[in-house]
């Protein structure tokens, strides 16, 4: 929130003396002090993940091994992996080896950024698209909500909004299943794949897509609904109503822009959950993406693989965050 | 490879679904399964199979001697390698690249002879060095002495052009059986770096793999004959359950090992076939010998007569098994089938605990994983029937990495499995004889071990036969083992497929002589 402020104060300096090339320049300063941030609390959290995969039971040398291997065996593996060297010290390799784009080498042999290459833009094509199905969707719901307040459709949009958020992405997928796949044949249950990696066809989105999108929407039309209300209560907005101007003109240019921040970190927050909910509905449609590789790994205490899968999930999420700032410090310091 | 502990790891994941899946099987007269002819008619040339296997996304190899934790890395390095023996219907071994093979007295040297006109993808003949250095590549790798047991590196040789000779440190006259699995050959000196497009010399060639997935071409010029099917379309799932989802919704032609519950999913679908395999997993309760409450041989038959055997495979594997009698390699041709079988006797039960001096007032502690679907529900379903003699058992389930760190090869009595059609000796050399690596009860009987001396220095077909008899006897009547039933392996296949493997384990990878009706 400090951000929010300082933007705000930078924002009215920058009123003030309203030189382009001054604000120009410090938008970009602006810009790097919040990436930089962003960066810095990104390698604490790879440092977390680090710490949490050795407190679980087990390692990939363990996990790796056949029923065959001696412990000596294991042992030689755990060498061969590298496990039998301090935790810092891995940390700091894989770290040290992260601005070339090297992910390190999976507990199997397999060099991470091979693991990564397909899933990656299959998860962020199936986040992105439930991400902007759910903005989509939510904003929709929330204005048609707020545009009479009280009435039958804001009163079923906030019930379904609530019941929807409360549905784990699991109950959505199989319900979808039932009834588009197994029962009328509609749209292909799972995912097949071409020798690029992405999915064979379109029609294999459509489900995960909605089961991904389904919840988000559910949590982020309240937002829109709350941030709309609170808005609605602003004397800018009432003076709008007062001057007579027709209710949908006053929704749109008078209280929505108003409530942009709120909506923007909302759905920033989504962001989290839409990857985070990617590793169930993958599985269950056989989407290949990041999500099934996560599962995988975690099993496996394979170390660079879920640090590897962390840093890309993270790095997308501090961008949308990032966006989010961006609006919030728009649309507060563009107001005096 | 066929004992990778992990390969199933999964099928126990979508249970849940299952159940509310299994409710719209479509609910007509469900009686069998579709018995479509599997295997009738002439096999007709062409098509392509698109088959579903099992894997982890994070989990893919391409390294024909690395650890296949996935079956779909499995299946499509068996398609495109050879290893040179494979496993057979009516003998436990039968040759694959190697055409032939042929002992010394001593049953120490084995002299293996490669097929001729055996040729890599890229047009190369195989020869002897390609063979010796595959098989010392795969010896040094950290399974490898499991994988090749008994047979140092530098003990593997070439003879001429097409021999390739083994020396086993001691006499064992099932050899051959070790090079069924894992001996996959490449081209001598392929570096690590070309493994995942090497050349193999395989019925199938790659045509690319992506993620898990893969697309294989007929070799047409395989030493094996001739195969059928143009090409096969491998897909990688997470879950059997989605998997299964695609057979029914016909977007795969196969569901290979997809498991019992699918398989009971499935069962109302006219158009899909069921395959069994028989013997495919056993899930023994192991006792140990050494020492604990279960040392006393009687305490361990009295346990072996308190399960009720029908009602594990009935409910544990949905009847999809067959019930077991505590001997290990069932799917051996030699297994003695002639040994009575086991049956439940709470009374003899109770009478042999009571003389054993077993204290029944004590909660015995049974370890178990879910790491293969079923586990954990035969060790609570056996917990509820030794109740009935007055034996209180705790179930205490542990997560994989734990239980092979704690329990496993110490714990007094926990449950475990092997997906294998090995041989009764191959278990007998792993897992019970005297000082073995993976002896999981830490048993150590003096006539077994010298019945089993006997079993694998004999190479008389006819006296070895009497030992092998003599040595399930022993295991039959007082080893650590439980063995209650056998899990079948279960694929699914449209109507169209004919002549799916038959056999259980790896077996099931052998796709060559698959085709597609039209």
């Amino acid at each position: 929130m400090s951000e929010a402020e300082t933007a705000r104060a930078e924002a009215a300096t920058d009123e003030v003396a309203a030189s382009a090339p001054r604000r120009a320049v410090s938008l970009a300063a602006r810009i790097a002090v919040v990436l930089a941030k962003r960066a810095v609390l990104l390698s604490v959290l790879l440092a977390v993940v680090f710490a949490a995969i050795e407190l679980l039971p087990g390692d990939a040398a363990s996990a790796a091994a056949e029923r065959g291997e001696s412990p000596a065996d294991t042992a030689a593996r755990r060498h061969l992996l590298g496990l039998d060297r301090p935790l810092w010290e891995r940390f700091g390799d894989w770290m040290t080896a992260l601005p070339t784009g090297d992910l390190g080498t999976s507990a199997r042999g397999e060099r991470v950024t091979d693991l990564l290459s397909a899933p990656l833009p299959n998860t962020l094509l199936l986040g992105g698209a439930a991400f902007a199905l759910t903005l989509a969707s939510a904003l929709a719901l929330g204005c048609w909500a707020a545009a009479r307040p009280g009435g039958p459709a804001d009163r079923l949009i906030g019930l379904a909004s609530t019941v929807t958020l409360a549905l784990p992405e699991f109950v959505v997928s199989v319900g979808l299943l039932l009834l588009l796949s197994l029962w009328t044949g509609w749209l292909p249950a799972a995912t097949m794949t071409t020798s690029d990696g992405s999915p064979a066809s379109w029609t294999m989105l459509i489900m995960p897509v909605l089961a991904l999108a389904v919840p988000q929407t559910g949590w982020n039309a309240r937002i829109v609904r709350g941030a709309l209300a609170d808005q609605a209560a602003a004397p800018h907005v009432i003076a709008a109503h007062l001057d007579g101007l027709p209710p949908r003109r006053v929704l749109l240019r008078h209280a929505l822009p108003g409530a942009w921040p709120a909506i923007a970190t909302g759905a920033a927050t989504s962001t989290g959950m839409l990857l985070g909910g990617a590793v169930v509905v993958e599985t269950l449609f056989n989407y290949p993406g990041l999500g099934t590789v996560l599962a995988g790994s975690v099993a496996d205490r394979d170390t660079p693989v879920i640090a590897g899968v962390v840093a890309c999930t993270g790095a997308v999420i501090s961008l949308v965050l990032l966006g989010a700032d961006l609006v919030r410090a728009r649309t507060l310091g563009a107001r005096p | 490879m066929n004992w990778t502990r992990r390969q199933a790891l999964w099928a126990g994941g979508s249970v849940g679904t299952a159940a509310l899946l299994a409710a719209c099987g479509g609910g007509k007269d469900d009686t069998a399964s579709s018995s479509a002819d599997s295997a009738g008619g002439t096999p007709q040339k062409g098509g392509t199979l698109r088959i579903g296997a099992l894997g982890r996304a994070s989990a893919t190899t391409r390294d024909p001697h690395g650890v296949q934790g996935n079956e779909s890395d499995y299946l499509i390095i068996a398609l495109v390698h050879d290893t040179l023996t494979a496993p057979g219907l009516k003998d436990n071994t039968v040759g694959r690249l190697a055409s032939g093979w042929k002992s010394s007295d001593d049953l120490k040297t084995w002299r293996f002879t490669i097929a001729k006109g055996a040729t890599f993808h890229d047009g190369s003949p195989v020869t002897a060095d390609d063979v010796v250095w595959s098989l010392r590549r795969l010896r040094n790798t950290p399974a490898g002495a499991g994988r090749l047991p008994g047979i140092k590196a530098e003990n593997i040789t070439a003879d001429g052009k097409d021999t390739v000779v083994l020396v086993s440190d001691d006499a064992n006259a099932e050899l051959p059986l070790l090079t069924r699995l894992a001996t996959f050959v490449l081209k001598k000196d392929t570096p690590d770096k070309e493994i995942a497009k090497a050349p193999g010399t395989g019925p199938f060639k790659l045509d690319w793999f992506r993620g898990g997935n893969a697309r294989l071409l007929r070799n047409d010029k395989w030493h094996g004959g001739p195969v059928h099917l143009d090409a096969i379309e491998v897909t990688m799932f997470e879950s059997p359950q989605a998997m299964a989802n695609a057979l029914l919704g016909g977007q795969i032609d196969v569901a290979s090992n997809v498991g019992a519950v699918a398989a009971r999913t499935a069962a109302s679908r006219k158009d899909i076939q069921v395959t069994r395999r028989p013997n495919d997993m056993a899930m023994p309760i192991v006792m140990r010998t050494a020492e604990g409450p279960f040392a006393d041989p009687k305490v361990r038959e009295a346990m072996k007569l308190v399960v009720d055997r029908e009602a594990m495979v009935k409910q544990v594997l949905s009847g999809y098994g067959t019930v077991a009698n505590d001997i290990l390699g069932t799917g051996d041709p030699a297994y003695a089938k002639d040994i009575p079988q086991r049956r439940r006797d709470l009374d003899k039960a109770k009478k042999l605990l009571e003389e054993a001096g077993f204290d029944l007032a004590t909660t015995y502690e049974l370890v178990t994983t879910e790491d293969i679907a079923g586990l954990a529900e035969s060790a609570t379903l056996f917990a509820t029937q030794a109740r009935e003699a007055g034996i209180k058992i705790k179930v205490v389930k542990q997560e994989s990495g734990t239980f092979y760190e704690k329990t496993w090869l110490k714990g007094d009595f926990y449950t475990n499995y092997w997906g294998t059609n090995d041989s009764v000796v191959f278990f007998a050399s792993k897992t019970m004889v005297t000082g073995a690596g993976q002896n999981e009860a830490g048993w150590s009987d003096k006539s077994f071990d010298d019945t089993y001396r006997k079993v694998i220095g004999t190479a008389g077909k006819k006296a070895r036969a009497t030992s092998l008899r003599e040595l399930q006897q022993i295991v039959h009547e007082k080893s650590g083992y439980l063995l209650w039933g056998m899990a079948d392996g279960i694929d699914l296949a449209s109507a169209k497929v004919r002549n799916l493997p038959k056999l259980p384990g790896y077996g099931r990878v052998q796709l060559e002589n698959v085709w597609l009706a039209r």
